[in-house]
């Protein structure tokens, strides 16, 4: 039955061998003991790593190091890593992964601590600022092990780099607000007030763009509107307090939203809510930053220049999400060194402006200033001044994160379209969030 | 003697291949997962590392009201799904049992939506009941006619449309095929004795496609719990778990709630499900059977 | 044939006409639209008046074309290997399944040793398993059960010759996928060429051994030409399964080993929905079943009705 094993694993070793040869001599320095690896990497389908794909050839061509990508969506990408992390030996030497599987991998001792890479002065730049990396990015997707586990805090320590991290911002269509006179909304009230004015003003086009979709859309969506609304999934001794005034007045925005939403907004997921934005059938669009690159472009978008940026709204305080992917050396990685060096140009001032150019997100406070980048992109001067109100903890990442996101996830979707009270919903979801926290040992100490 | 013990073994050697491939292909996996189910299971730990939790996941899974949710959806969409494939599949057959020139045209073309990729007819549709930019919202907002939020408000119906669309056509040539095996001798009786056209359907044809029609009902009803694909790709469960068939909250819990022990106890709740409606398709066959048997013996007696 | 006599109402063709329409309307628009741009199917300038463009194509098709599509920055969907993937496993999995099933099904008419209730039993008890119940078992078995230590003899053989890392394990190779259609198939299969089996005369096979034909020279010479139009059908029925499968696929391939169907349910991902992209992919992906249904439609009725009628 082994007959038909995977052939190209054959090709591959013949190609790496090709290089070998033509790269022995040609690469000095620091990259050279690695010039005849190739690198396995995993990575997402998403609008950044795209961008990242564009750099890599460049990466190949500096270093010798050759990179192969396996993309997949990112829930898939999580159930692959899932399974490939667990193995004695894994396939990937590098991983992209998305925040909320940091608390899972790291607690599974299946990440490598990266303090061993910094010290090593073969290996790491001397050039490579990492104070130059946004702090909100770092604390949310690299660093655990600190304050309730995944925060900022003196016990903790890092374990990837943020790359492709994002934060929420509000778009708008400046020609729909010109045309009827309307102002940027600077709060919720105001952002909700509008929502529901803009299908009266334009027939046929809903106000807010936003996810909804059952499972992790809706949750997603839910959660941006609880940090800034002043709420939180846990107390500060692990107690769900979803159910609290602030959380269900973040659910009345996400319904209040979803029901003056374009058509067939209640199931929509990420794509579909960009697509409607992309195709002018609504107004505005509150989601995540990495959606600017394509709004730009004629191929995808039918609002072309027409579109302008704003800070998230403030409810009670202002409070952007942070999220998307870091990346990580899994710890049964064959090739740890060279998947660093790889992660280290990546993140460098040099890659991330590269990327940045691509048309991804930049990690670096010195990227969102960059004159370059800035001349391409208007709007990263906006999207740094987002970065300063970004919220890490908005969302908890803890080992048991998945399940209670699932939950939250489809008891909103029952909220949005079977019309199932709020309060009960929540109460309902902090009801069980509590049974899976206990059966989780968060109140050993209690 | 050698040849003899040849011809002994013969059947076992053509038996054996698929014997074996049976055996740890279908029936291991199948103990493995019982064994499976009774344990605290992740996809990062191998089984003997998992805890043994006794009757914990099935007795969580019964007390689950989103298990029981997937659960009624499941049985509501098989039941429709079947119902109105039997009636308009039956219905076709009847109308179209005629010699026409283009029938065999005709059944080609009928078929070919059962034979294209789930993955594929999932994306057609959800193509097609797009909001704004599908098929039918299009049609509608021409007709001037309200449109309809497809997969919003109305996706169980809509994935019930969808494999209506899929799986009409395989009930539909089925009663063809039975139509037409038919003993002329007693359709030409009722025909003389001058009954109508519905008179010789309800009275004639219908109660001899009988047996055949309640084998296709019971088959597509097997079958209409093993859909998922169709549904994956045009709602993904959604939205809430109104479109969470039993067979998609299994591979959900298996990959993306990561408990491969639950998702393990509510394949055998499924499995259970199945068994008890397998059962009963072949305890009705044989009862055919035997009725059969005895309306012959009956005849024959009275000869 | 009850009223070929009497005439045909125009009502009757309206109503075929309709049906036909529904039968092969969507599958035609997929075909539309793969030849359009996102901004065409997105923006609803509706229906035949467009420019076509075989982007969507050359975007799917971009790791086996022999030149690099200027619309393309880089090629990331991987089509042609996934083709390719989606091809080895279809075929070998038919092949293997028509050959084991075949001589099962002999076996068990010719040899009388189950009678033909027992087997039609287990075939609907196995047919009634659905795919999302063996995912679970399959998704363990394959990945930690079935494996060849890589320190083994013949494990430390293949990773030697072949390359990549860790145990030996079925998951993630074109065999495990295969090894677990044939699985499935199998009873359908043995199930459907019974039938075909029971109505070789016997006197045939018999006159072969007279003159002295051994049970596999029989078998091979004899029976198997007989019952082509069984095995016609079988094999497509069987294709077709291994062809469109995707969740059991999903769970045991790799990178390297990935379907068809897999990667157009990824290709859906959400940050970029490229209908026109996945429709090509969907087309491309129906084209063989739809070459089957055109061309031997009479072995797939034969079979749907010798799988339903006779069972």
């Amino acid at each position: 039955m082994f007959n038909i094993l995977k052939s190209t694993a054959l090709g591959l070793g013949a190609a790496a061998l090709l290089t070998t040869t033509a790269m022995a001599d040609g690469h000095g320095g620091p990259y050279a003991p690695y010039a005849d690896t190739t690198l396995i990497v995993n990575f997402p389908a998403h609008p950044h790593y795209d961008a990242v794909m564009r750099i890599l050839p460049e990466f190949t061509k500096e270093t010798g190091i050759e990179v192969e990508v396996d993309q997949l969506p990112y829930l898939k990408m999580r159930e692959r890593q899932t399974l490939e992390l667990a193995q004695d030996e894994g396939e990937y030497d590098l991983i992209a992964y998305v925040v909320f599987s940091k608390a899972d991998y790291v607690y599974a001792d299946q990440l490598e601590n990266l303090a061993k890479y910094f010290m090593n002065p073969k290996l790491a730049d001397p050039s490579y600022d990492a104070d130059d990396l946004i702090d909100g990015y770092v604390y949310n997707i690299g660093f655990a092990g600190g304050g309730k586990g995944y925060l900022e805090g003196k016990t903790g320590s890092l374990f990837g780099i943020p790359y492709g991290s994002e934060t929420s911002i509000l778009g708008y269509r400046k020609d729909i607000f010109e045309k009827h006179g309307l102002e940027v909304p600077e709060t919720y009230e105001q952002m909700l007030d509008l929502a529901c004015k803009i299908p009266e003003l334009e027939p046929g086009m809903g106000g807010v763009a936003s996810r909804a979709a059952s499972g992790h859309h809706a949750s997603h969506a839910f959660l941006l509107h609880l940090a800034p609304l002043g709420g939180r999934v846990f107390d500060d001794e692990w107690n769900p307090i979803v159910n609290n005034a602030a959380g269900v007045k973040a659910a009345n925005a996400l319904k209040k939203i979803v029901d003056c939403g374009p058509e067939g907004a209640t199931n929509f997921g990420f794509g579909e809510a960009l697509g409607s934005f992309l195709n002018g059938d609504t107004a505005m669009f509150l989601d995540t930053t990495v959606v600017a690159g394509q709004i730009n472009d004629p191929d995808k978008s039918k609002v072309v220049g027409k579109v302008d940026w704003a800070l998230h709204p403030m409810g009670t305080r202002r409070g952007s999400q942070t999220g998307g992917f870091g990346i990580g050396i899994p710890a049964n990685a064959e090739n740890k060194e060279a998947a660093f060096l790889l992660m280290q140009w990546l993140t460098s001032k040099t890659g991330d402006k590269m990327v940045a150019l691509a048309g991804g997100n930049p990690s670096r406070f010195s990227t969102h200033a960059d004159a370059d980048v800035n001349a391409k992109f208007p709007h990263m001067a906006t999207f740094g001044e987002a970065l300063k109100h970004a919220d890490p903890d908005w969302r908890p990442i803890i080992p048991v994160w998945g399940k209670i996101n699932a939950d939250l996830g489809t008891t909103l979707s029952k909220v949005l379209t079977e019309g199932l009270d709020i309060q009960e919903a929540l109460d309902g979801v902090a009801e069980r969030t509590k049974a899976v926290m206990t059966e989780a040992g968060y109140y050993t100490w209690n | 003697m050698r040849p003899a013990l040849a011809n002994r073994l013969t059947p076992y050697m053509f038996l054996a291949p698929a014997a074996v491939i049976m055996a740890i292909a279908l029936l291991y996996p199948l103990g493995y997962m019982i064994w499976g189910s009774f344990r605290d299971w992740s996809p990062s730990q191998t089984i003997g590392e998992a805890e043994f939790v006794g009757f914990k996941n099935y007795i969580t899974l019964w007390n689950d009201p989103n298990f029981r949710e997937s659960l009624g959806v499941t049985l509501k969409f098989a039941f429709f799904v079947v119902t109105f494939e039997m009636i308009i599949g039956v219905g076709l057959a009847l109308l179209l049992d005629r010699d026409l020139r283009g029938m065999s045209l005709l059944r080609t073309l009928f078929i070919l939506p059962m034979m294209i990729a789930p993955v594929v007819v999932g994306l057609m549709w959800r193509y097609m009941y797009h909001p704004t930019v599908g098929t039918y919202n299009r049609l509608l907002d021409w007709l001037g006619l309200p449109t309809v939020d497809w997969l919003g408000q109305h996706a169980l119906m809509s994935i019930i449309i969808a494999d209506i669309w899929q799986w009409t056509p395989f009930i539909f040539i089925l009663s063809l095929a039975a139509l037409q095996s038919l003993p002329r001798s007693a359709l030409e009786a009722a025909r003389i004795d001058g009954a109508t056209g519905w008179q010789q359907i309800i009275h004639i044809k219908l109660p001899l496609m009988m047996p055949v029609l309640i084998v296709t009902a019971l088959l597509r009803l097997i079958d209409a719990f093993k859909v998922l694909e169709v549904i994956l790709v045009m709602t993904e469960g959604g939205p809430g778990l109104s479109t969470e068939i039993l067979a998609l909250r299994i591979s959900r819990t298996a990959t993306e709630f990561r408990e491969l022990g639950v998702a393990a106890a509510m394949s055998n709740y499924l499995l259970i499900l199945l068994l008890g409606l397998t059962v009963a398709m072949f305890a009705f066959n044989r009862l055919q059977e035997i009725r059969a048997a005895r309306v012959r013996a009956a005849v024959e007696e009275d000869e | 044939m009850s009223q070929s006599n009497t005439r045909q109402n125009p009502a009757f063709y309206a109503l075929i006409a309709v049906l036909v329409i529904m039968a092969i309307g969507p599958v035609l628009l997929m075909f539309v639209n793969s030849f359009k741009l996102d901004v065409d199917i997105i923006s609803g300038t509706s229906g035949l008046l467009f420019l076509p463009t075989i982007q969507n194509y050359e975007k799917a098709l971009c790791d086996v074309l022999w030149y690099e599509p200027s619309h393309v920055e880089f090629c990331s969907l991987k089509f042609g290997g996934a083709f390719i993937n989606s091809l080895i496993i279809a075929l070998v999995s038919t092949v293997l399944t028509l050959i084991i099933g075949c001589m099962a099904a002999y076996a068990l008419v010719r040899f009388r040793f189950m009678g033909r209730d027992t087997v039609s039993m287990s075939t609907l008890m196995v047919r009634m398993v659905p795919p999302a119940v063996l995912l679970v078992p399959v998704f363990g078995l394959w990945n930690n059960e079935f494996c060849l230590d890589k320190e083994g003899l013949i494990g430390g053989f293949i990773r030697d010759t072949m390359g990549g890392r860790g145990d030996v394990c079925l998951a993630g190779t074109h065999s495990g996928i295969i090894l677990i259609y044939v699985a499935m198939n199998l009873p359908f299969v043995i199930w459907i060429l019974q039938s075909f089996i029971v109505q070789i005369p016997r006197s045939l096979e018999e006159a072969a051994r007279v003159d002295g034909a051994g049970p596999f020279q029989v078998f091979f010479k004899v029976v198997l030409p007989l019952i082509k139009p069984g095995l016609a059908a079988a094999a497509i029925f069987t294709f077709r399964i291994a062809w469109n499968e995707y969740l059991l696929a999903s769970a045991l391939s790799d990178r390297d080993t990935k379907t068809v169907p897999i990667l157009i349910v990824n290709n859906m991902s959400e940050f970029n929905v490229e209908w026109g992209v996945i429709m090509a992919t969907g087309m491309l992906l129906a084209i063989p079943p739809i070459i089957f249904t055109l061309f031997a439609s009479r072995q797939i009725i034969t079979g749907m009705t010798a799988g339903a009628v006779k069972g």
